[in-house]
Parts: structure tokens; C-alpha cells; sequence
């Protein structure tokens, strides 16, 4: 039990994490770096709402100890838009009211982002199963998935 | 959407993106838990392991004296004058000498770090004298049931009447009241023998609904400083800044004004967060400790010990004649509050019996206690309870007679003037108009479609009304003009749905001025105007109605100023687009700007144009949904799956149908939810066995169709800004019910409690 | 979650060393996705977690027609659905990994950490254990290939010793005329956990009319996947019509040794035995008859 040093790549920077090697990832980013778009819903993996990337996959990082994302790419909220310019999915959530609280939305907003990624074009029912790992319980989902749906038809 | 002759509105009635929008999607967004301040220590609870036991010993000088611990912190660390054992757990937020339920939170841990305070809190040694604890609802009915807890101060309502304005006709007292029974009453009219004895058709039956919890993503999360001068300072996820300050004062014993609450996001309440419970136990510790302490519920913490909404049990006898009329009710509703009363046997026992007409009627509803978490507002408290029971006895008795369920309801429905169970009757309402939307919907159109599924399984189709009658509260607001002739609006209501942006929305239609120049600031509440919680299905229309007099008093200020450079009547004057000008004569105008300057300016005598606007409650405004799904069950494992879904609601006016259609299809899920997949268990010692978002089920984006929406607008002046009603609520009531209705219309079984699991199915059908 | 000591070695070999030198009270990490609610909601609290992150050799699938398929113990869940092999040849296995929780989970969870956190309703287990797949244990006295049924030995049990890890699973080449499938019954369409599963395996005869070889394997009704002796008896050496089909079904759900708990009562977890044991033979056998 001691503090280690810890060497994390977030959004295209480098930083170093001084921390008990039990910090969560989530934690780190947050308290550590700053960036605290990423929430915690629940701690075990349940929810979805810690959801960022690890070299480009989406996952919930209240599971990833700081010591085990090293050397990967971390890409949280923060990251997505780029040059202070919105991600169409970003974009989309707006315009299409899909959110409520906000709480879920960094982590849903991960998810949807890797699933265009991967299928630009995908249908509504692979859209509810790209973010079927993250809850909401504002919106119903029904204005999440209209404007996930707007940015892979277009 | 059904629309009335009314004016053309530029502003408000237009689908409107929320104006944080862009800070919600770049998580730019400030929650509790973002706010960053020095010195700050983590509070971690212990929560007891027994639902009913006597502390016999706690020790908790090891965990003390672990190195990074700032302080442990027990009942004895409460104020003074706190009753312990007090009948509302917010006013003795630790167990004392007696624990009621299983989570009750025993002693608290500050410390540098979460883990140190995690590790501490194994060393805190605690003695417990388990005792019977009493956790079946019928049991707890009983004269001979041993009592929840030996001592309880008086009762507190006030919470429950904030959220509707429903009487307190209290039942008769009797003499001998059993030991865990908290309040009773009884509405009655009529002779409901009689109307038995005319009817055609009787239905008898018994339902149950099961405690589920609010399902925030948000756990309850508070950070509370105190300096040595006693000035508490606040952040937490809370429903209500001016409540929780309200609530906290009491129980630190300080004036209101010594504890200033800023306004954050709240990650989800839906009446949850209405109590300031991580407050009360981080200021226990932070009056000691004069730093900051965060307490971040964790999720089987906020499962366990939170304020999770009350199961109810139900009797229904509900008779009508063949001609479909309704000859009478006879109700008896059991609300479990849990280890602390409160519970909201008025609002569903009233509704419970005011969907319909009927004549000859009885409402009896008790409310007991039993050893389990104190129960807390859920969205429609009571509702989707009491709207599933009397639903499901209306399908049952359509079925029955061979009545169709539409026609039914229409001939049957409440309409103004109708009364409540509780005698009071209703204003202008708008169920039948609701009724007669639903035939306007794709759903309706599709109702008989099957659509492709495995050949096995069975497609139905089910609907059910409900309603909420909405709450009421004082609010003020202030509008005003800044230098340059932007709007600036200061709001100290919570906004959960969008309300802000709707509350700009107002300002914009009242001045005539796009959303750009508007800008909505809340501070805290020492710098913000005093609003009710955000709860009750009332945030919009009273403090929409505050927010409409304050611009008015802004544009009426400016009117005068104008009226007096340009030689006129104030009566002469409209505003447009940021300035003030003749009517018809556009070339003799003032910007705002101007204006702005002119009031703002080094030395000037204008006064600055500053509005305020201030309201009681207003009218009640009750509002209703009907929600229509259809659905595919398995016949052999009693899976459901759910494949379309409507809701029609009457809001009385949209100010922005985006945040309505939002809020309606959130609302409908959760009622889905409550009807499907969602209820808290607890085994027979009183243990609750699924404190997890794995086991407590949620419904994800794959459980859920899109669901369709119609606004029905049936306004109610007075009720709101442009007639709108309350309208958060309304869509939790009907679903569960639709569900129950359609897995019947599916496979013919007809389950008597929610959720509606694949095992009760099965179970219904005799297959186990 | 209490602290504790963390170490990231770069071998089996460098981890096996540490887990015996360091003693009792230390925890295998791989994915994590069992582990950390384990240390954070459970209870569990070791005094050091010995990390399997930079193991490169932990990772990997190799597929031959004849030998069949290997696969590192350290494999993903995302990694082993996408394997073209692993679609092609064993569509069970991924069956059962798109089952785990959530996408997310899928990409950390490890398909080591599925067999040795050996939770009764492991969704990979039955479609492996189905399938008579073996398992390779690295210790410090050396390794060995055991039937993958003999690794998992009670609830959160195996038969490892607390300086041994899991390092391969192997897989037989397919039978000829052979199919298998697994399905779970689960409240919710996501994010959940199986009531009852059942994973099965069978081979019909050249004529394709009699079943030669039948493995069924049940999820979340037992201490551990349970093989169906009893339902794989009345199946071998029998017709493969709906009659037969009804006879193991019924012989499974009798094999099923449930518990009640708030996830399900016993005599509901038989029927879901019974009815999914039966879909699942019926879609083998069109399977096979459809030459797929």
C-alpha cells in the first residue's frame, strides 16, 4: 500500500497520476487530471454513465483500475469534439433534445460515438443495442436513439 | 397536436433545444460530486445488517484513531435538540439507540480519502440485539404484531402536501389502533350496497404493487462545509435548494439564511431528492469538523438506505350495469411507509377512487409501518400503485361483460365538476379529450398489426388512463435588464427537465425577444428567489407564472420610460426584437439597449429596470394520460417483450413540446418499468437481497420501443403560464397498468401484481 | 474499496512466481469486470492483485482444422466474438460472449476470468463445457491440461491453487454433422444475468436421423454448469424427433439442482431448463440438417 506514479494518456495528452494503485480510472480522470465529464452511476459496471475508450473501445472505467490503462488511449467526453468543434452526435443530442438531467449523457454519448464509428450506418435496432449498456431514466431513450439515428442517415 | 384558436405564439408552443445543452453534451455540466474544494474529506456510512435490533454497543474509537480519519461520527454527534428516533429519518438521520431497518445508517467515517475512510470503517465495533422484524404488509396490519419500533415523535405531512393539494380528511379514530397502523381514513358516498345490488357485473379482486426505487443515475451525493462562525455552505443533488436549506436549519437548529445551498445539476430525482438525506449526515460531521465533507451515496447504499417508493395492496370491488354505467367502487388500499410514516396513502387513495364517476363509493386506506427503509416520493406518489389496481379491475370487469374498455371509460371518465373520493370536485379537466386523441394515434391505427416475431410466441394489446392532480407552491422570479439591453432571469427553482430553458422561453414570448439576448443565471440561495421544490408537477406553471410577471413588470417599466421620451401612452407601445416602439409606427422606437444604458449608466437618474415577480400557489390543474402498449409473450418462459408504445397527455399548454414529449416518454418508460421488470426485495428476516443496478432492473435501450406521443392541450387559465398544467407526473401513472393489460389481451393471464415477471406469468397460468 | 499492494509482471512464469513468494490473500486481475465489484461491494479484500495486463503471451487465438481451437486466457470477449474462426467454426462460443453484460463489459471482460471467477451462471462456461473443452494451468511446479468442467468447482470455486493461473482453453476441431447453441432466459434484453441457461452440443449419424453425440451443459441452476448426464443418456443412440427431444428436456430440468433466491424460484428455473433445453436441441438438429 503506497502511492505510485502513473502515466496516462487522455485526449491526446499526457499526464501523471501520483495514487494508491486501488484509484479507479474514472477517479483519476476526474480528480486527478480534471476532466469530470465522466460520471459514476454506480461503481460495478452496471450502468454505463463511466463509460469513456481504451484505445478506441468503449468501457466502463469504474471497472479499470488507473494501473491497468496504462500505456492505452484514453478518450473521454472531452475528447470527442475537436478544436472546440461539436461531434455531429454531440450536435444531434442537442437538436434533438436527447437528454434530460445530463448525467448519462458523456457515457452515452461514448458509446454512440464508437458504434458510428464502427457502423456509420447503422439501423435502429443495432443503435438500441450499441447503447443498450448504458442507462437512462430521463428521456425513455426515444429522442437518444432520434438523434443518434439523424447523424447515421445522414 | 390537437390545437385550440389561440394566438400565434413565436416563442413558446415551439420545439426549443435546451439552451445547456451543448454544456450537458461536452460534460461541461456541473454536478455535486464535479465542485473541487480544498480540504476536502470523504464521509463513508455503516449501515446495519439487521431490519429491527437494539445497538447494544458501538465503539468507535479504533476507526478514530486510524490514520487518516478525521472523526467517526454516530446519533450522539447529533445536534442536541434532534429528537432521536424522530418519525422523520431526515430529522434523525442516524439510528439511535434502536435500528428500524436493514441499511439504517449506524456511524459515519470522515477521512483524508474514500478508502481510508472505506477501511475504517471495519474497525468500528457495533453490538446488535436482533428483535422480530415485521415485513409482511397484511402481517403488519394485525392487532398482535409485534411493533417496527418502540418510540416515534409526531408525524410530518408537510412533504406530501407540497406535492398535491389533497385534504386531510382524517378516517374515524378508533379506539384500538394496531401497534404498526399510522394514519387511516376513509372517503365514502352513496351507499355502495345498494349500487352492488343494482349492478349486472361485480369484479373482486386483489392486486399488489411492489417498492421500487426512483432509479437516478445520480446517487445522493452532498458536499457540506461549516466555518467557525457556524456559516454552512451547500452543494448537493438535490430537488430543492430553498426545502433542503428549509429542512437542514431544523436540523442543525440554525436560521435558514446561516446555510446557503448553490444551485447545481441534479443527476435525476423523480422525488427521491426531494429529503436532503446526504446533507443531514455530512453536516453532522462538517459542524465538528469545520471543512468540507462529501458524501457520494454509493449505489447499493442509495438502494439500501435511500427513500425508495412505498408497495401497496389493494381490494377492489368495482360493479357496473349492462349498460355500462358504474354503480359502485368499494377501494381498500394498504400503503408499507416503511420503517417511518408518511407514506402517500392520501394522493393514491384519492385517485384511486377519482378516475370515474361513481356514485356510491368507499375509500378505506390504512397505512402501516414495517422494518424497512422509510419509504419517499416517486414520481406520482401512490399513483401507479393505486392507478394499476383500479385499471386492471376496469379491464377485467370490460372483459368480463364483454364492454368495449374505450366506450367504457368515455361514459364512465371524470369530467369538471365531477367529484374526487375525497368530495372535492374537479375543474376543468381534460380525460375525455385525452380518451378521444387515442383514436388519433398511429398506435390506435396499428393496434390490430401484428408484427413479425418467433411463431411461437402471443401478441397483445393494452391501455390504460391515470392521472396526478399536481401540486402547488409560492415562487418568485426577477427579471432584468442589463446595460447593453440584454435579459438576464434569475430563477432558485431546480431544473430537472428543462425548465430554465422553458422559463427563457416565457421572457422571450412576454418581450417579444429572441432566446439570444436572454440569459438565465441561478446563484444560490442566498442570491436567488425563493421557489418551491421542483416536485409535484408544479416547477413550470408557478414558477412559469412568477417568470411571466416579472417580465411583464420589466416590459411595463420600459413601456413607461418609453412612453415618456416619446410622448405617449405606455398603451401605444409593443416590443419587438430588442426594442420598445409605437404600434404601427415602427420608426418611433427605443432599443432595449438604450434603455439598458440609460438605467444603468454612472450618475444616471433613470432607476435600474429590475422586475420582480411573486405568486401563490395557483388553481390546481390536474393532468391525464392514457398509455397504450403492445407486446409479444412467450408462452412457455412468460418472457414480454414490448413492442410499441403510445401515450396521449393532456399538459394544458406546451411551452416547449420538445421538453413535454421528452419528460412524457421518460415518464412512460418508467411506468413500463415499474410494471415489467423493477421492485426491491427483501427476504423474510428483513434483508434486502438485490442492491444493485444487476439485480434492481433498470429497463435498457433494448427493453423499451419508441414511444409515440400526443399532446393533448386542454388549457386552464390561471393554472399556469398559457393555461399550462403540471404535467411531470401524469405519465408514471397508466403504464404498469397498460402492461398488465396487454400480457392479459396476450396469453389470458392475469397477473395481480407488478412487476409483471416472467415468473408471476407463468405462475398465473398455472404452469408451476 | 480498501487498498492494497499492485503488481504488473510481464510473464506467466514472473506472475506464478509472485502469487507463490507473496502467499495467501492475493487476486488474479484480468478483466476486472467480476474482481472490482467483488472488492467493492462484496467484501473482498486482498492484500495484493497481481495484474495480468502486460502478459502478452496471455493473449491470442490460433485455430487449426485438425488440432481446433486455442485460446489465450487473457482473450477478450470482443476479441473472441470478432475471430473469424471462432464465427465460423464454434458460433456458440460467440453466443455466449455477447451474452456478458454489456458491450463494454465485453471489452474488458477475459474469457480466464469467465471460468475462474466460476459464477454459477458464467454465460461462456456451458457452450465450452458443452463442447468438452480442456483448460492449460500454469504453477510453480509446472503446467497441466484438465477438462474444463474439472477447473470450476463450486460457486466462486476452482480447483486451482492460489498460485496457479488459467493460461489456454482448447477446443476441439468440430464434428462432422455436429451443431451447438446456447441460450439464457434473462429478465431484461441487456446488462443482466441468467436465470437459467442451457448450452448444448450434439452430432447426428450419417443419415442424420440419430444423435451420436450430445453434451448439455446448464447455466445458473447448479452450484457450477452442470452437465445433463441424465438428458445426454436419453438422447444418444435415439431418433432425433420431438419426441426424443421432449424425453431430455424433461430428463434436464429433473438433472437441474436449482435454488430459489430473488432472481428466480427453483421450480421456475426447471421450466426454463425444460423449454430451452428442448429450443435449443431443435435448433441444433435443423442446423445440422440444414447443413449449416
Amino acid at each position: 500500500m503506497a502511492k505510485q506514479s502513473f502515466t496516462l494518456q487522455v485526449n491526446g495528452g499526457t499526464y501523471q497520476v501520483f495514487a494508491e494503485p486501488n484509484k479507479c480510472l474514472h477517479d483519476a480522470i476526474r480528480d486527478d487530471i480534471g476532466f469530470t465529464g465522466t460520471k459514476e452511476g454506480c461503481g460495478t459496471g452496471d450502468c454505463g454513465a463511466c463509460t469513456i475508450w481504451l484505445d478506441g473501445a468503449p468501457v466502463t472505467s469504474c471497472l479499470v483500475l488507473v494501473g491497468e490503462a496504462e500505456g492505452a488511449q484514453i478518450t473521454t467526453i472531452e475528447g470527442l469534439a475537436t478544436d472546440g468543434v461539436l461531434h455531429p452526435l454531440q450536435q444531434a443530442f442537442v437538436e434533438h433534445h436527447g437528454m434530460q438531467c445530463g448525467y448519462c449523457i458523456p457515457g452515452m454519448l461514448m458509446s454512440a460515438a464508437a458504434l458510428l464509428r464502427d457502423n456509420p450506418t447503422a439501423n435502429e435496432d443495432e443503435i438500441r443495442h450499441g447503447i443498450a449498456g448504458n442507462l437512462c431514466r430521463c428521456t425513455g431513450y426515444t429522442k437518444i436513439v432520434d438523434a443518434i439515428k439523424s447523424v447515421a442517415q445522414a | 397536436m390537437t390545437t385550440t384558436a389561440r394566438p400565434n405564439y413565436r416563442f413558446v408552443n415551439k420545439k426549443q433545444p435546451r439552451l445547456e445543452g451543448v454544456a450537458k453534451v461536452t460534460g461541461r455540466t456541473t454536478f455535486t460530486a464535479d465542485v473541487k474544494l480544498p480540504r476536502l474529506a470523504h464521509m463513508k456510512l455503516l449501515l446495519a445488517p439487521h431490519a429491527h435490533a437494539i445497538i447494544k454497543k458501538l465503539d468507535t474509537s479504533k476507526a478514530a484513531a486510524y490514520p487518516g480519519v478525521a472523526g467517526v461520527f454516530t446519533a450522539d454527534d447529533m445536534p442536541a435538540h434532534v429528537q432521536r428516533d424522530a418519525a422523520a429519518r431526515v430529522m434523525t438521520p442516524f439510528a439511535h439507540r434502536e435500528v428500524v431497518f436493514f441499511g439504517q445508517p449506524v456511524a459515519g467515517v470522515v477521512a483524508e480519502d474514500p478508502s481510508i475512510a472505506e477501511e475504517a470503517l471495519d474497525l468500528i465495533e457495533v453490538e446488535y440485539e436482533p428483535l422480530p422484524a415485521v415485513m409482511d404488509i397484511l402481517d403488519a396490519l394485525k392487532m398482535d404484531a409485534p411493533p417496527v419500533r418502540s418510540g416515534m415523535g409526531g408525524a410530518d405531512n408537510s412533504e406530501l402536501a407540497a406535492h398535491s393539494v389533497v385534504t386531510e380528511d382524517e378516517g374515524p379514530k378508533e379506539d384500538k389502533t394496531p401497534p404498526n397502523v399510522t394514519h387511516r381514513l376513509v372517503w365514502a358516498r352513496g351507499d355502495v350496497e345498494k349500487g352492488f345490488a343494482e349492478a349486472d357485473y361485480i369484479v373482486e379482486k386483489k392486486f399488489h404493487a411492489s417498492w421500487v426505487h426512483q432509479g437516478y443515475i445520480e446517487t445522493m451525493t452532498a458536499t457540506v462545509d461549516c466555518d467557525l462562525d457556524n456559516n454552512y455552505h451547500v452543494w448537493i443533488s438535490t430537488q430543492g435548494s430553498f426545502s433542503s436549506r428549509d429542512g437542514l436549519a431544523k436540523l442543525l437548529g440554525v436560521p435558514e439564511g446561516k446555510i446557503v445551498i448553490e444551485f447545481l445539476e441534479m443527476g435525476g430525482g423523480f422525488g427521491g431528492k426531494i429529503q436532503p438525506y446526504a446533507a443531514t449526515y455530512a453536516a453532522v460531521a462538517a459542524r465538528i469538523l469545520h471543512r468540507p465533507v462529501r458524501l457520494q451515496f454509493s449505489r447499493s447504499q442509495d438502494i439500501r438506505a435511500g427513500n425508495p417508493a412505498p408497495q401497496g395492496y389493494f381490494e377492489i370491488k368495482l360493479a357496473a350495469k349492462k349498460d355500462m354505467t358504474i354503480t359502485a367502487l368499494k377501494a381498500k388500499a394498504v400503503y408499507d411507509s416503511g420503517a417511518f410514516p408518511g407514506s402517500p396513502l392520501m394522493a393514491g387513495g384519492n385517485l384511486l377512487g377519482s378516475y370515474y364517476k361513481t356514485p356510491n363509493q368507499e375509500i378505506e386506506g390504512v397505512e402501516v409501518i414495517t422494518n424497512r427503509v422509510n419509504q419517499g416520493a416517486l414520481r406520482a406518489p401512490g399513483t401507479p400503485q393505486a392507478t394499476f389496481a383500479i385499471e386492471s379491475a376496469v379491464d377485467i370487469l370490460c372483459h368480463e361483460a364483454g364492454f368495449d374498455p374505450w366506450a367504457f371509460r368515455m361514459k364512465n371518465g371524470v369530467e369538471a365538476g365531477d367529484p374526487m373520493a375525497n368530495g372535492r370536485n374537479f375543474g376543468v379537466i381534460g380525460l375525455k379529450q385525452v380518451l378521444t386523441a387515442f383514436k388519433d394515434t398511429t398506435f390506435w391505427k396499428n393496434k390490430d398489426v401484428k408484427p413479425a416475431v418467433d411463431a411461437n410466441k402471443k401478441i397483445g394489446v393494452g391501455w390504460a388512463i391515470g392521472g396526478w392532480l399536481g401540486g402547488g407552491a409560492p415562487t418568485s422570479a426577477a427579471v432584468f435588464l442589463n446595460g447593453d439591453g440584454s435579459i438576464n432571469v434569475d430563477i432558485g427553482s431546480n431544473d430537472i427537465s428543462g425548465t430554465l430553458t422553458s422559463f427563457a422561453m416565457i421572457v422571450a414570448e412576454t418581450l417579444n425577444t429572441p432566446m439570444d439576448r436572454i440569459s438565465l443565471q441561478q446563484g444560490n440561495t442566498a442570491s436567488a428567489p425563493y421557489a418551491g421544490m421542483s416536485a409535484g408537477s408544479k416547477t413550470l406553471r408557478t414558477v412559469g407564472l412568477s417568470v411571466q410577471k416579472a417580465a411583464e413588470s420589466v416590459r411595463d417599466q420600459m413601456f413607461k420610460l418609453v412612453a415618456q421620451r416619446l410622448e405617449c401612452s405606455p398603451e401605444d407601445l409593443e416590443c419587438m426584437d430588442g426594442t420598445v416602439r409605437v404600434k404601427g409606427s415602427p420608426d418611433k422606437s427605443v432599443t432595449f439597449a438604450t434603455l439598458g444604458a440609460m438605467s444603468t449608466g454612472y450618475g444616471s437618474p433613470t432607476p435600474v429596470i429590475y422586475g420582480a415577480g411573486t405568486s401563490g400557489s395557483p388553481a390546481m390543474a390536474p393532468g391525464f394520460a392514457l398509455q397504450a402498449v403492445k407486446v409479444a409473450v412467450d408462452p412457455d418462459t412468460g418472457l414480454v417483450d414490448i413492442l410499441d408504445a403510445c401515450c396521449v397527455q393532456d399538459v394544458g399548454f406546451a411551452v416547449n413540446p420538445l421538453a413535454v414529449e421528452s419528460q412524457i416518454q421518460g415518464g412512460m418508460v418508467q411506468s413500463l418499468a415499474l410494471g415489467y421488470s423493477e421492485e426491491i426485495v427483501w427476504d423474510e428476516k428483513g434483508v434486502l437481497r438485490n442492491p444493485s443496478l444487476l439485480d434492481y432492473r433498470l429497463p435498457t435501450a433494448l427493453d423499451m420501443p419508441n414511444i409515440e406521443v400526443k399532446i393533448v392541450e386542454v388549457p386552464v387559465e390561471g393554472a399556469g403560464p398559457f393555461g399550462a398544467k403540471g404535467m411531470g407526473e401524469p405519465p408514471i401513472a397508466p403504464g404498469a397498468a397498460a402492461l398488465a393489460n396487454a400480457v392479459f389481451n396476450a396469453i389470458g393471464a392475469r397477473v395481480d401484481t407488478i412487476p409483471v415477471t416472467a415468473e408471476r406469468i407463468m405462475r398465473t397460468l398455472g404452469k408451476l | 474499496m480498501h487498498r492494497f499492494d499492485y503488481y504488473t509482471p510481464a510473464t506467466v512464469a514472473e506472475a506464478v512466481d509472485l502469487l507463490r513468494s507473496k502467499g495467501a490473500g492475493g487476486k488474479i486481475l484480468a478483466g476486472g469486470t467480476d474482481l472490482m465489484p467483488a472488492m467493492k461491494e462484496r467484501g473482498r479484500h486482498p492484500k495484493y492483485i497481481v495484474s495480468l495486463k502486460n502478459i502478452t503471451e496471455l493473449r491470442g487465438i490460433s485455430f487449426d482444422p485438425q488440432s481446433g481451437l486455442k485460446v489465450k486466457a487473457g482473450t477478450k470477449m470482443s476479441a473472441l466474438q470478432r475471430d473469424p474462426n471462432v464465427m465460423r467454426h464454434y458460433p456458440v462460443i460467440v453466443q455466449g460472449a455477447k451474452l456478458i453484460g454489456s458491450l463494454q463489459t465485453q471489452n474488458l471482460a477475459t474469457i480466464g476470468g469467465n471460468i475462474c471467477n466460476a459464477a454459477p451462471s458464467a454465460d461462456a462456461v456451458p457452450a465450452l463445457i458443452a463442447l468438452d473443452a480442456t483448460g492449460t494451468v500454469h504453477g510453480p511446479s509446472g503446467s497441466r491440461t484438465v477438462p474444463l468442467s474439472q477447473i470450476i468447482t463450486g460457486p466462486g470455486q476452482t480447483s486451482l491453487a492460489a498460485d496457479e493461473i488459467l493460461t489456454e482453453v482448447q477446443v476441439a476441431a468440430p464434428l462432422p454433422r455436429s451443431a451447438a447453441n446456447y441460450v439464457r432466459h434473462v429478465p431484461r434484453k441487456e446488462l443482466d444475468i441468467a436465470i437459467a441457461g442451457v448450452g448444448v452440443h450434439v452430432q447426428l449419424d450419417e443419415a442424420l436421423q440419430r444423435f451420436t453425440h450430445a453434451r448439455i451443459c446448464l447455466c445458473a441452476v447448479a452450484p457450477v454448469p452442470l452437465r445433463a448426464t441424465g438428458a445426454e443418456a436419453a438422447l444418444v443412440g435415439q431418433p432425433a424427433t420431438a419426441e426424443t427431444i421432449e424425453k431430455a428436456a424433461q430428463a434436464a430440468a429433473a438433472d437441474a439442482r436449482p435454488i430459489s433466491d430473488q432472481r428466480g424460484s427453483a421450480d421456475f428455473r426447471r421450466l426454463l431448463v425444460h423449454t430451452l433445453t428442448a429450443r435449443m436441441l431443435t435448433a441444433s438438429v435443423d442446423a445440422i440438417r440444414a447443413g449449416r
